[in-house]
């Protein structure tokens, strides 16, 4: 058997040398930002997308008009270094900055924020090569856009509205160079050019981004030469690579990951309150939520404070009303409903008694299957729930839907209770209270009014505040709302779930900005 | 014969994709509105529904969708709107060939090796080693097979087929082979490199099967009478095994790689998603998530496509090593 073992030794050696063969250094690339993230984007035309990894690269290539502060959520000039108002309302003047360019060398003038805004507006727009329009909602009160001289644009509205200038701060209306537009046609979405600190590379599906600086920005130039975004879909390998310097910065982690990092050496974690809100949703067309004493039960039955424990590893902010608290118009006059099962079961108790109901009484509880920001751990937050209602009298079945299914079903008003909740487009109350609880956003196809409330009171404060452009005002009126809001408790408002990164200490310069955007201009990458 | 089973094929390819034409649209969420999140607008839903041909009877759709496909136009991506599926699959079936191929690599010859070892000391503890690796080999979750293989070679890419960032000037996603074949050889490196543990961490099964099957087939032949008359006769051990007793056990083999190989082929979805590798798998369950209907029938017809090829060449293969089948054949 001589022969055997040489043949035994050599098979050894074959496995070993498969394994130890393929070293060799890999070339370290400096002054590139590395990103992880959970997913890739899906179109990188600003006009085209609702999804947040999409964003995340959008706001680095394109800047709107106007801009939030570097620090806080306040508006300030964009690539319109200043605007003015008409004494109605109904008119907004922007002055552009002179000699700012598109990343193609392309003017941003007059005409570029015309074609851009019409581009949303035109429903037969030619350089338009689909219709899926997430925010198209958002600029129908714009009647029309003019160009007056080359660097001024004139807005006219329908009505005056309140949020407008937030509105044209968003994403979606990102200035576009019309130059490439025309160039690319549909494909414009894999080849952006905008006027942002950061121009396009180069986008390979599902493996990443390449950003690179555009050196002729006009105001500070960025502070990597490139950023790389990388879908490392598996949060535990983020976590890992983040360790390991692989990647640089990692985002949307889960909570106790994040607790992990925050003691690893050379990693810093970085955290904002997130302007969102984490809700239950009462369906209070159809018996028996239709009754408020069952919905009040519902939400005295529910302690908070240990769900944020238990689904949130205690990361999260016990939400009062439907608006966070950093945001202006949120009241904090508004009581709250704290933690009582004997209040809970005897208000249902009653309830039954007046109408007629058996108990315990049946609910489904509609839950998606994957986790959202505001809604980390949807699964344990149903099971939380579903315990603390069983307690007090409820019998709950929980039914789980892809995340697509769960909203639908719920626009459609199928559910009872279901989890749900909002990532603010803008820093403006009005973004959380008209639109998840105004009579007008109820709709079979994407209204977000779930509950289907309908208060004509509250209807009317909502509307009032929509078109009043007195920030004081306005924030009377939204307390208002909320009181009433509450009274009523269509919904059960459950957390503010706070923005939390980890990143490289050597990535000096980024920070978290309270709107949640990616804006990663001001990054650098210190000497290691 | 062949003509026959290439019939077959056809029918075979014309019902998987009849079926998921069908089921696509069974899914009961409306894809346009999944499209607008949370932020749907009821006119441009409706605009598109209709543009898109899906507010018609399902039978008109489906007439739609064959024309389409009888010119060869695999047609756009919805969810990623002006996408061509062709250029996307044109990304994604290179990368899972790549690591298909690297992963087979690894688990045939060493597979082969283990399964004969195993074979030769039957009963004893290299048998016993070898197929106790093997069962662990086919039960282990792959996805924690990934992250420990990540955990324990600290120094080798945890994943991504190139290093981020990376600019290179190659014409197609073979990155292994065309810049090993263009003697771009540090970038054949990078991406040898970036191959390795994706490649081992999809390997375990198929080495797992593979080596069983050897073991079995050679236990089989080994004690055939035509094996004892070759020793008798005073071959040596090797060429006992090389060149008699492994061409009779190749057989069985040699289907079980094919059936492998298929299922390597569809994507291996887990890895892939583990190691931020952009093959087939995770472009079709992504599409599966978006309701993106026309990936979703574009990647069942490719992959209807690449079983049958596969079984195709299978039938060829062992036309040519079966000498019972050529015989068969001919007469």
């Amino acid at each position: 058997m001589e022969f055997s073992r040489a043949f035994q030794s050599s098979c050894i050696l074959f496995c070993f040398g498969f394994l130890t063969a393929c070293g060799g250094g890999s070339p370290m690339v400096t002054d590139t930002l590395i990103y992880g993230r959970g997913g890739d984007a899906n179109a990188l035309d600003p006009i085209h997308t609702d999804i947040g990894e999409s964003v995340k690269v959008i706001v680095n290539i394109f800047e709107p008009l106007v801009a939030y502060d570097d620090e806080t959520l306040d508006l300030v000039p964009g690539v319109a270094e200043s605007w003015e108002t008409s004494d109605d309302g109904k008119e907004w003047t922007f002055k552009l900055r002179p000699n700012v360019k598109f990343h193609d060398g392309t003017p941003l003038n007059a005409e570029a924020v015309v074609f851009t805004f019409e581009r949303i507006l035109d429903p037969d727009h030619p350089h338009v090569h689909n219709n899926i329009i997430p925010y198209y909602s958002s600029y129908t009160q714009i009647e029309k856009v003019e160009a007056v001289d080359d660097l001024t644009v004139k807005f006219t509205l329908k009505q005056p509205q309140a949020t407008f200038l937030a509105n044209i701060a968003m994403f979606p209306s990102g200035i576009v160079s019309p130059t490439a537009v025309k160039k690319h046609g549909a494909d414009f979405t894999r080849h952006p050019v905008g006027s942002g600190p950061f121009q396009f590379v180069h986008w390979k599906p599902k493996q990443e981004i390449v950003l690179s600086r555009f050196d002729d920005y006009w105001g500070e130039p960025a502070g990597v030469e490139r950023v790389v975004f990388l879908p490392s879909e598996e949060s535990s390998i983020r976590v890992t690579q983040l360790k390991r310097a692989e990647i640089h910065i990692a985002d949307n982690l889960p909570p106790s990951e994040v607790d992990g990092l925050e003691k690893t050496p050379g990693v810093v974690v970085q955290s904002t309150p997130g302007i969102n809100i984490g809700y239950l949703t009462m369906q209070t067309q159809k018996p028996p939520l239709d009754k408020p004493e069952v919905r009040q039960a519902i939400c005295y039955a529910i302690d908070r404070d240990r769900l944020i424990e238990v689904a949130y590893a205690g990361h999260a902010q016990k939400a009062k009303t439907m608006v966070p608290p950093t945001l202006w118009g949120h009241s904090d006059d508004v009581p709250g409903r704290e933690v009582d099962q004997e209040k809970a079961k005897q208000l249902l108790e009653e309830a039954s008694k007046k109408y007629g109901f058996s108990l315990p009484l049946k609910l489904e509880l509609f839950v998606m299957d994957q986790p959202r920001p505001y809604m980390q751990q949807p699964r344990q937050t149903a099971i939380f729930i579903k315990d603390a209602l069983e307690k007090v009298g409820f019998q709950i079945e929980i039914i789980t839907n892809d995340i697509g299914q769960h909203f639908q079903r719920m626009t459609r008003g199928e559910h009872q209770l279901g989890l749900s909740g909002w990532s603010a487009d803008i820093a403006d109350p009005h973004n959380f209270l008209h639109t998840l609880l105004h009579s007008d956003n109820i709709n079979e196809i994407g209204g977000n009014n779930l509950s289907q409330y309908k208060n004509e009171e509250v209807d009317k404060l909502l509307d009032a505040a929509q078109f009043e452009l007195d920030q004081e005002k306005r924030t009377q009126l939204y307390k208002q709302a909320q009181q009433l809001i509450f009274e009523d408790a269509p919904v059960l408002p459950l957390v503010h779930v706070p923005v939390r990164i980890a990143q490289r200490d050597f990535v000096k310069g980024y920070k978290l900005h309270p709107s949640s955007q990616v804006r990663l201009k001001a990054a650098r990458m210190a000497e290691q | 014969m062949l003509v026959r089973r290439l019939g077959q094929a056809v029918v075979t390819m014309l019902i998987a994709v009849l079926a998921i034409f069908v089921a696509v649209r069974a899914l009961p969420a409306n894809p346009v509105i999944a499209q607008f999140g949370q932020h749907a607008v009821p006119e441009k839903i409706e605009k598109e529904m209709e543009e898109r041909g899906w507010n018609k009877p399902l039978w008109q759709q489906a007439i739609a969708f064959a024309g389409q496909m009888a010119q060869g136009n695999l047609g756009e991506s919805f969810a990623r709107p002006g996408e061509k599926i062709s250029t996307r699959l044109s990304q994604a079936v290179p990368a899972t060939l790549e690591l298909t191929f690297a992963a087979m690599l690894i688990a045939i010859p060493l597979g082969v090796v283990v399964g004969t070892i195993a074979a030769l000391w039957r009963n004893s503890w290299p048998d016993w080693i070898s197929m106790a690796i093997a069962l662990l080999g086919v039960s282990i979750p792959v996805f924690f097979l990934a992250i420990c293989l990540i955990a324990a070679f600290p120094a080798m890419p945890t994943g991504s087929r190139l290093p981020p960032g990376t600019i290179h000037d190659l014409h197609t996603e073979f990155y292994f082979f065309e810049s090993l074949l263009t003697g771009k050889f540090q970038l054949a490196a990078l991406s040898a490199r970036h191959l390795v543990l994706p490649s081992i961490a999809l390997s375990t099964i198929p080495l797992a099967v593979v080596s069983r099957v050897t073991r079995n087939s050679m236990l089989e032949v080994f004690d055939a009478d035509y094996l004892r008359t070759a020793r008798a006769k005073g071959a040596s051990l090797l060429r006992v095994i090389v060149r008699h007793a492994f061409p009779n056990a190749s057989l069985s083999v040699l289907n079980i790689v094919g059936f492998q190989l298929g299922m390597l082929l569809s994507g291996a979805i887990l890895t892939e998603t583990v190691f931020n590798w952009p093959g087939l798998g995770r472009y079709v369950v992504d599409a599966i998530r978006d309701y993106d209907y026309s990936v979703v029938q574009a990647c069942a017809l490719v992959l209807a496509g690449i079983f049958v090829t596969l079984n195709l060449t299978l039938d060829v293969l062992f036309l040519v090593f079966d000498p019972r089948l050529r015989e068969a054949s001919r007469s």
